[in-house]
């Protein structure tokens, strides 16, 4: 077996199967701790708020945009630009309708897919190097964040660097950055992906419960 | 307060880093020959079967002829003839010849020697202390988006830089050195890490030019400063918010950086350009002028950091010290303060 | 015990409190910060000193790092590889005591601009659980709880007290007003501020809901809104301090206790109550602002001349943005003024006055107070002619006092009972 075949095979096996068991284990973990039913009368539905709180967090509030503009535009630019190359990068279509699907769609073109990563990669470091020049950020990051923010760099990047798609090798190294970021996730910051889910749910259904859409 | 918890040490940060990056490199390094038999050609390779002109030496065309006709045509027309795979246009042949005689190699004595003088200024002269020491006042420089640009521009500025290098070098140092196999796979590798962080510089050098144009305009005060070359010598040098090493360095990167974007742009997408001339200077200019800023980055990032005590806490927290503000921008300290710069009665300890 | 011992006791304490309340919902804030940093944009306190300690999430640093150490997921398996933080030691919690105490008023203005919508001013709540039980609290914050605990009222307020500003009341506006009546409809409680410091809102309840025909009473033995357990963070106080108030009204019979114009009364009574006490109580807890809408809705007490000068209104956290109440107070001040005008970034992005959570009780935090002041300020600065502002917490207004007298600010504070009862209609 050759390395690529190992890290595109049994290893990728590996690290989506950790990817997804410890993902699960730690968000039922998470819910698992259990509250305090709150027995106040409610004025509104939690449920409800709870749904309400998940989409109101996804539109930044005008009266902050001046103050956080750049971390927004860097935020949703990363997010999104990495969204859109990983589901419509050619590559990765070809590599999810081969290994998990068994169909594909109409990928980026080449132009399109050097776009999507621009974006991308420019929220990235738009973040990565707020948090080493903002005072603020230099005091609450932890090891933690930093590594996060290397490590998903170090995917893109090995990617950017297989793009020819013309040296195994290149494929990789890609391939082991990504199993390695797999494996990662579950135990790390990168959890932030699931768990906001929760955390604005909680809140939301707090205010939802005091009749209150925040 | 500020020790308790694990605080972003940079260090361990950075070594992290640095230890990921050379695990990749290493790998890269270690593997590669193995991996020679798995490189495939690229989707838009030529192809070198399909080769046309005299590959009969003794035929019916003699080779002058051919020659000649080719010289005379279109030089857009690619001529896949060369035994060892090189094509070749008729332009092309004078393009390679000046790139491999002074790009490829000589303009790297550049960068080499700005490291050596720097080098030296460090060793024999040290660094430039703030001489009445810190004061413990800090004033505001940058702001949080300043910083931010700034050092987006950078990591996008050092990652080209590399890669491009890589480009660069690969026939002169990184083929004698590390054989084909390893440096096809370098190359490709760089070129097109090269090729999706190029376009991200466009948006840095936009970005740059609107953060820091003001106080970028050069000024009287600008004239002393050039005589004194900047009191890297010693001696009182005046200047206001941006010295004019700082003023030069910004109007360099911006007219060096729309040359690097414009030929690049050309170089990344060709179909845009369609003229193979146009494509063969753009490899020139771009070169040259990669590696004239990045002889000047080096200067620029050794007085920024280990060169100048006090300087990077400009760029880091985005306020420097007022006593490192007197001695390298006492115009602008005035500007900002209402104090004196010189006025010794004025009490900043 | 040596001191040491006493010492690994009292970070003890706090960890295991600190553990018991991480529940689900703060486990869950926990794991989603990302360390983005915005929250430090919302604080009026990081924004008005801009120092880096005040922002929000690091305030939480201790109490998430014992849930990282003990009690996250995976927190075992972290833990035998060396990788969970180290323990929270007491020097750490008494550096972080300000931080906790001083510095946040618990006004929930991060969580809008927190992209995972993280309550951490909620978290922080939790979080005084353990410094309370550790015995980390603030000096100002322990002799208001000496006060409860004597008086009932945080500021030794005494029946005797009330009884005298009850008659002076009485006696001003010639309405009587029923202590201790059996049965009554509406119970009503106040905060030791107004009783002290703006002792018309007595009248001004007299005078509505004398209008609106409405049966009330004041109770002799609960009179007292404010819950210095909840500032504290101490669950047991704070439920000790509401048992009174609950006995008293459910002896009485009322159908309704009203909560006064104060902010962390309400939350403390309406939406901590019942969980506190571990029972639904048998009377409806409604907030004075609430009634007044009612009453005003039902035309029971209908506007008269409306007050001409241009005034505009405060939220106070507890009550609009963790309270719920956004839209009553507003249309309250529709009928009593003419020239209401809100202030930029009113309702419930509105900020804090800077007093909140405990911090006006806390002499400590003084300079701190006042500093987080100025963003209030210049709101109320950029409105142009200015005349008064309505408040509708007793404790705000006696931070607008402060602040608005550092400003050298010349501005009338008023509170919505009493300008609702001056604009009543008087026919």
């Amino acid at each position: 077996m050759s390395f690529l075949e190992f890290v595109e095979g049994p290893l990728f096996l590996f690290a989506a199967g950790v990817f997804v068991l410890a993902s699960l284990w730690r968000f039922v973990g998470i819910i698992r701790i259990g509250r305090k039913k709150d027995i106040s009368p409610p004025k509104g539905s939690a449920a409800g708020g709870f749904i309400a709180g998940n989409f109101r967090h996804f539109f930044p509030r005008g009266i902050f945009a001046r103050r956080t503009w750049l971390h927004i535009v860097g935020g949703y630019g990363f997010h999104l630009g990495l969204l859109a190359l990983v589901v419509l990068g050619a590559p990765h279509v070809a590599f999810l309708e081969d290994r998990l699907f068994g169909f594909g769609w109409t990928p980026l073109p080449r132009w399109g897919f050097i776009l999507v990563a621009d974006v991308a990669f420019a929220g990235l470091i738009v973040l990565w190097v707020r948090r080493i020049s903002d005072p603020v950020m230099r005091l609450i990051s932890s090891r933690a964040d930093h590594i996060g923010s290397i490590l998903i760099f170090l995917v893109m990047l090995t990617g950017a660097f297989a793009m020819q798609e013309s040296h195994d090798l290149l494929r990789a190294i890609h391939m082991l950055m990504v199993d390695i970021f797999l494996i990662y996730f579950p135990f790390s910051r990168l959890f932030h992906g699931f768990t906001f889910v929760l955390s604005r749910g909680n809140t939301g259904a707090t205010y939802g419960r005091k009749g209150m859409n925040l | 307060m500020q020790d308790c918890f694990d605080h972003p040490s940079p260090r361990p940060v950075s070594q992290l880093a640095a230890l990921l990056l050379t695990a990749v490199f290493v790998l890269l390094m270690a593997t590669g020959g193995g991996f020679a038999q798995s490189v495939v050609p690229p989707g838009n390779a030529v192809n070198l079967d399909q080769t046309f002109g005299p590959s009969a030496p003794r035929g019916t065309e003699s080779a002058s002829d051919f020659w000649r006709a080719f010289r005379g045509g279109d030089p857009n027309d690619l001529l896949r003839v060369l035994p060892d795979g090189r094509a070749m246009t008729t332009t092309g042949q004078y393009w390679r010849a000046f790139r491999e005689d002074y790009i490829t190699v000589k303009v790297l004595w550049l960068p080499a020697i700005a490291i050596v003088l720097l080098a030296l200024h460090q060793l024999l002269r040290g660094p430039m202390r703030i001489s009445a020491g810190r004061s413990g006042k800090t004033i505001p420089r940058f702001t949080l988006n300043a910083r931010v640009a700034h050092w987006f521009t950078a990591v996008v500025f050092i990652f080209l830089g590399l890669s491009g290098l890589t480009i660069l070098m690969a026939r002169p140092v990184l083929v004698p050195l590390l054989g084909n196999d390893i440096s096809s796979v370098l190359v490709s590798a760089a070129l097109q890490g090269h090729n999706v962080f190029g376009p991200l510089f466009i948006f840095a050098l936009m970005w740059l030019f609107v953060k820091f144009i003001r106080g970028n305009f050069f000024q009287i005060v600008d004239f002393k400063w050039i005589f004194k070359l900047g009191g890297l010598f010693g001696g009182h040098v005046s200047s206001s918010q941006f010295n004019f090493g700082e003023k030069s360095w910004f109007w360099m990167v911006i007219l060096l950086g729309s040359v690097m974007s414009v030929t690049g742009l050309a170089l990344e997408f060709p179909w845009l350009i369609g003229d193979l001339r146009l494509l063969q200077a753009s490899t020139i200019l771009h070169a040259i002028g990669a590696v004239a800023l990045i002889t000047v980055s080096l200067g620029h990032i050794y007085v920024g950091t280990i060169g100048m005590e006090g300087a990077i806490d400009s760029m880091l927290i985005g306020e420097v010290d007022e006593n490192w503000a007197k001695e390298h921008h006492d115009l602008w300290y005035e500007e900002m303060t209402g104090k004196s710069a010189s006025d010794p009665t004025e009490d900043t300890t | 015990m040596s001191e040491q011992n006493k010492a690994e006791n009292r970070a003890e304490i706090a960890v295991a409190k600190f553990l018991e309340h991480t529940d689900a919902e703060a486990a869950s804030f926990f794991d989603a910060c990302v360390h983005c940093g915005e929250c430090a944009q919302a604080c009026h306190f990081y924004l008005n000193t801009g120092d880096p300690k005040y922002t929000p999430t690091y305030k939480l640093k201790p109490m998430e790092r014992a849930y990282e150490r003990h009690k996250a997921p995976f927190s075992t398996l972290k833990r035998m590889l060396g990788l969970t933080p180290s323990e929270v030691t007491e020097q750490e919690l008494l550096e972080w005591e300000p931080l906790v105490y001083d510095s946040c008023n618990m006004c929930g203005r991060c969580t809008l601009v927190c992209p995972m919508g993280i309550d951490i001013a909620g978290t922080i709540r939790k979080m005084r659980e353990g410094y309370a039980a550790a015995d980390m609290v603030p000096e100002g914050l322990k002799r208001s709880a000496e006060f409860v605990r004597k008086t009932s009222s945080p500021m030794g307020v005494t029946i005797k007290a009330l009884k005298a500003q009850i008659a002076h009341q009485e006696k001003d506006t010639g309405i009587p007003i029923e202590i201790d009546k059996h049965g009554a409809d509406y119970m009503a409680i106040f905060s030791s501020m107004e009783i002290m410091g703006y002792p018309e809102v007595l009248g001004a309840y007299a005078k509505l809901f004398k209008k609106a025909g409405l049966s009330w009473t004041i109770s002799s033995v609960a009179y007292e809104a404010t819950n210095v357990g909840v500032q504290i963070g101490s669950a047991p106080m704070a439920k000790e301090i509401l048992q009174r108030v609950v006995d008293a009204a459910e002896a009485l019979e009322v159908k309704h206790v009203i909560s006064p114009e104060c902010g962390h009364a309400y939350g403390a009574i309406r939406w901590a109550g019942p969980n506190l006490m571990g029972r639904q109580f048998k009377f409806e807890v409604v907030h004075i602002i609430e009634v007044l809408d009612r009453l005003r809705r039902e035309g029971r007490i209908p506007a008269g001349p409306k007050d001409g000068r241009r005034m505009t209104l405060h939220d106070p956290c507890q009550i609009i943005r963790r309270g719920g109440l956004l839209k009553e107070p507003r249309s309250l001040l529709d009928d009593s003024c003419s020239d209401f005008i809100e202030m930029k970034g009113s309702g419930i992005t509105n900020f804090c006055c800077g007093g909140g959570g405990g911090v006006s009780a806390n002499p400590r935090a003084e300079d701190l107070k006042l500093a987080a002041f100025n963003s209030k300020a210049a709101q109320l600065d950029a409105i142009e002619g200015l005349e008064a502002v309505v408040v509708p917490c007793a404790n705000c207004r006696t931070v607008f006092e402060d602040g608005l007298d550092d400003q050298e600010m010349d501005l009338e504070v008023i509170g919505l009972s009493e300008l609702v009862a001056q604009t009543l209609a008087d026919t």
